[in-house]
């Protein structure tokens, strides 16, 4: 298990990745992104453990006395929701501040970019973004919560 | 002249404005804060005065594909009613800063009177239906969190949501009501709209739209309906008295000078347009209902505040049954009314609170001869009260002339029955003038006092009141200067036509309306010695029997509700997941299905060769799955088969060519497998044994979400044949030059449906704010 998951997580997280910038082209997006990474995570969950991400990645203390809402893991992904949340309105207003209606969204494709020739960015990527950390967060604190009782 | 539409709505925005910085201003001021609101308020007073004269409809978009737009009119009628709420309110506000001294939550308390002062205007200046309903609705909320000012106390909780139920109760039917005008203004109009102020420039074809479509009596009840709870007509009069434990202020504001009378507003608003036979019959007989039972009531009661209500109730049955009446003084009686009870009725609620604060008392049997220790506050009661009670000069006396007038013009015109009006009108005022003498007693006579020495009131206790008393002097003195000012733009726009209206005192002849006058004032006099044989004759009919008492019915149907609501709670709330599951899913196929069967849909034919081979061997496959997951021997198997049967359903979705939603079904089927195999070890071995009605009904339930799947699917999926929608061709055609991106699906999430998935994030976020807070509460040990 622990070794399928050193093999498999790296994977998982960097399709995730590509899905998430593909999605407006080809397959994919913020919320496949999402469910993705955070199989990702739950993979490394039921291999490691909840405090592994902590203890083995991040290399810090974990204190096992505090409870999992002070966990401060769960804390990020509470913090990940939000700020994805914080995201989508704010992108949403934007397009509002620009001039067009709630969550207008526009493009610009930048030429003559290095490697790629053709870059498009779209401003529905930072609203994709958003539903990618919404998801993320969101799943990440209702399975670690349900998962630690 | 037309109003400017930035003057109206600054008017109206203020309040709320200054509801919201209430925390901040409250820290700069404190107690003081009432001083900033009435500051405030006179800034909306200023404003609005402005426009008089400048009468028009104004409008900003809102809503535009539904014809729903922010658009206000400002006549006569609507500027009297909104420079009586601005005005008044500074004036309770003023008050407020005195009396609310050293009061507890006094941040919300101005908040919510600010948020109702803005309200109140918003409902007045309104000519857009959805409009009114929003400010309406506001008013009602903005009452409850007054009324229930002392949140400790249960009493003040009873009334709050009393009155919540009541008036919400008839803001839904006022919403029924609106609807059905917007129908009839589709056919009368020709487009559907909410614009009242186009509505009522042509009455006549709303009014015949109206009856073509056998809408005009429903129409009409509901409105009834809803301003019969909002302004406290029988039966539905019994939520004010309660609404009285409410700070006193708050009673002068709302309960009698303001929101009450938004029902009043709105009948007189509606008038021109609906009013016919049936509308006399309906108003006029609730408005003299109400205008004799409230009188008995007040008569009856022992508190000021008490007694003040139910004259208030009777009041406002006043003017509904003045707007109910046909002829020219009805309207009249309404509009001027209006004015004039706002005048002497909010500076007597002021006086009670000033007896209150000062002699510590609301019993009326409590207190008498207080003339000595309050003289100013003696005064203006006297002014007040005899203007309550109709004596001439006052200016009280020349509204009710005018409902004499239009009911005996009534009964003169019908005969026969409708001779009862004027009689009933002039019975009911036999008691209006008993109960002010009743309640001006408590100045009067011997010196009797809960307390021995009565300290004089503060200047802003006094001065509120006073300014009110003064008005009712004015307007006693010289009505033609009210009615020149404003009652007359006010009695134009509650009637169709342009009635002249002048008031002329003293009478040049003895009318009929005189005499019935006359018969009141000499009636009440003459009552007035055996006031507590009458009192208690009304208390014996009153407490016979609970059925004539609309607040027990009140109560009845509540512990019925919550009777109700504790039997069926156990059975639908046990705490087991798959009785909700059971529940749940029940009910949706079960209103699915019905829906169905309602619309009497047919189910289309399908071909069931036409499908290709490769759809049918992962439909099959799947198919096997699922029959394979019941029967599984062990948990792990039972999972495993159930994961085939998803990752087959993302098969069937590739060989659809539907890779986003393969993509989505293949990463969330992983994910659950997952969590599967995370909780897969905390699952009992065994179960119970088979209970055959158990799985009875887990076959049937299963059959019926089968079918309610089936068939939907069947329904809703677009014949293969067909062309595709005009909306799937624009989402095809415009992805790209519209949202840049090659992958529609996705344009269409982020970009052309952002809102539907924002409203999806909204959900997923709730979802887990709401699993940490029920874990965190399991974990704090308040199950329960």
């Amino acid at each position: 298990m622990k070794t399928t998951a050193r093999i498999a997580v790296p994977i998982i997280l960097v399709l995730a990745v590509s899905l998430f910038f593909q999605g407006h082209n080809l397959p994919g997006g913020g919320f496949i992104g999402g469910v993705l990474t955070t199989t990702a995570f739950v993979l490394v969950y039921v291999a490691y453990g909840l405090d592994y991400l902590e203890a083995g990645v991040l290399d810090r203390e974990v204190d096992p006395g505090t409870g999992i809402f002070e966990h401060r893991s769960v804390t990020a992904y509470r913090r990940t929701f939000v700020l994805g949340l914080t995201i989508v309105v704010g992108s949403g207003l934007a397009g509002l501040l620009l001039g067009g209606s709630f969550l207008a969204q526009d493009y610009v494709i930048l030429h003559d970019v290095p490697i790629y020739h053709e870059v498009e960015l779209a401003s529905a990527l930072v609203f994709d973004l958003g539903v990618y950390l919404v998801v993320v967060g969101g799943l990440l604190t209702i399975l670690s919560v349900v998962g630690a009782e | 002249m037309s109003p400017e539409l930035s003057v109206v709505t600054t008017a109206i925005a203020l309040p709320f404005v200054g509801a919201a910085a209430t925390p901040l201003i409250y820290r700069w001021f404190g107690e003081r804060t009432g001083y900033a609101a009435a500051a405030l308020a006179l800034v909306s007073f200023g404003l609005l005065a402005t426009q008089l004269g400048e009468y028009g409809t104004v409008a900003a978009p809102w809503i535009p594909s539904i014809g729903v737009a922010l658009r206000f009119t400002v006549d006569g009628w609507a500027l009297l009613f909104a420079l009586l709420a601005s005005g008044i309110g500074v004036l309770v506000f003023t008050y407020s800063a005195a009396y609310m001294h050293g009061g507890h939550n006094l941040q919300r308390y101005y908040a919510a009177l600010l948020a109702f002062m803005g309200s109140i205007l918003g409902v007045a200046l309104a000519a857009d239906l959805v409009v009114v309903f929003l400010f309406w609705e506001l008013t009602s909320l903005a009452s409850f969190v007054l009324i229930g000012h002392h949140t400790t106390d249960g009493e003040s909780r009873y009334a709050a949501r009393m009155a919540m139920l009541v008036t919400v109760g008839g803001g839904l039917c006022l919403l029924a009501g609106l609807l059905v005008l917007s129908i009839a203004a589709r056919q009368a109009l020709g487009t559907a709209s909410f614009d009242l102020a186009t509505m009522l420039a042509n009455d006549e074809a709303m009014r015949s739209a109206l009856r073509d479509q056998g809408l005009f009596v429903p129409a009409l009840v509901l409105i009834a309906i809803a301003a019969a709870a909002k302004s406290a007509q029988v039966p539905l009069h019994f939520w004010l008295p309660n609404a009285m434990v409410a700070p006193t202020p708050v009673s002068a504001f709302l309960h009698s000078a303001t929101m009450v009378k938004v029902g009043v507003y709105f009948v007189g608003r509606l008038r021109p347009l609906l009013s016919g036979p049936e509308w006399t019959l309906l108003f006029a007989t609730l408005g003299l209902v109400t205008m004799t039972v409230g009188a008995l009531l007040a008569v009856a009661s022992t508190d000021t505040k008490e007694l003040l209500a139910y004259s208030t109730a009777s009041h406002l049955g006043l003017m509904v049954a003045g707007f109910g009446f046909g002829a020219v003084a009805g309207g009249e009686a309404g509009a001027f009314h209006l004015l004039n009870h706002a005048l002497f009725k909010a500076p007597l609620f002021l006086v009670a609170g000033i007896l209150a604060h000062e002699a510590g008392s609301r019993s009326l049997d409590n207190m008498s001869g207080l003339r000595r220790e309050l003289p100013v506050t003696a005064a203006i009661a006297v002014v007040a009260g005899l203007s309550m009670a109709g004596i001439p000069p006052f200016n009280g006396f020349y509204s009710k002339e005018l409902l004499f007038e239009a009911a005996y013009e009534f009964g003169h015109e019908a005969g026969g029955l409708a001779w009862l009006y004027p009689a009933v009108a002039t019975v009911a005022s036999i008691f209006t003038v008993l109960y002010s003498l009743k309640f001006l007693a408590v100045f009067f006579g011997e010196r009797r006092a809960p307390q021995k020495t009565v300290p004089r009131p503060p200047t802003a206790l006094v001065v509120p009141p006073a300014v009110l008393a003064l008005g009712v002097l004015v307007v006693s003195a010289v009505p033609q200067f009210a009615v020149d000012l404003i009652v007359q733009g006010a009695v134009d726009a509650t009637a169709r036509g342009q009635p002249e209206f002048s008031v002329h005192f003293p009478p040049e002849h003895v009318t009929p309306p005189l005499l019935m006058s006359g018969v009141a004032i000499v009636g009440g006099v003459a009552a007035y010695p055996v006031t507590d044989r009458v009192a208690r004759a009304i208390e014996t009919v009153r407490d016979s029997t609970v059925l004539i008492r609309p607040s027990g019915w009140y109560d009845r149907a509540l512990s019925e509700t919550e009777r109700a609501g504790a039997h069926v709670g156990p059975l639908v709330h046990t705490g087991v997941l798959r009785t909700y599951v059971v529940w749940g899913l029940a009910t949706v196929s079960a209103l699915v299905l019905a829906g169905y069967v309602a619309t009497s849909a047919s189910v289309p034919a399908v071909d069931g060769l036409g499908v290709p081979l490769i759809v049918a061997l992962v439909l099959l496959i799947a198919l096997l799955a699922g029959f394979a997951v019941p029967t599984a021997p062990s948990h792990v198997a039972g999972v495993l088969t159930l994961s085939i049967l998803g990752f087959v359903l993302a098969i069937f979705y590739i060989v659809a060519s539907a890779p986003d939603l393969a993509l989505t079904q293949l990463v969330v089927e992983t994910l659950v497998l997952l969590i599967f195999l995370l909780v897969l070890q905390r699952l009992p071995e065994f179960y119970a044994d088979l209970d055959r009605f158990v799985v009875g009904r887990d076959v049937v339930l299963s059959l019926v979400v089968g079918v309610m799947a089936f068939v939907s699917t069947l329904l809703v999926s677009p014949d293969p044949a067909a062309d595709p929608t005009e909306l799937a061709r624009y989402y095809v055609t415009e992805a790209v030059p519209e949202g840049g991106g090659t992958n529609v699906v996705n344009v269409v999430l982020v970009d052309f449906r952002g809102f539907d998935t924002m409203g999806e994030l909204v959900v997923i976020t709730i979802a887990a704010v709401s699993v940490l807070v029920l874990v965190t509460m399991r974990t704090r040990g308040e199950t329960q």
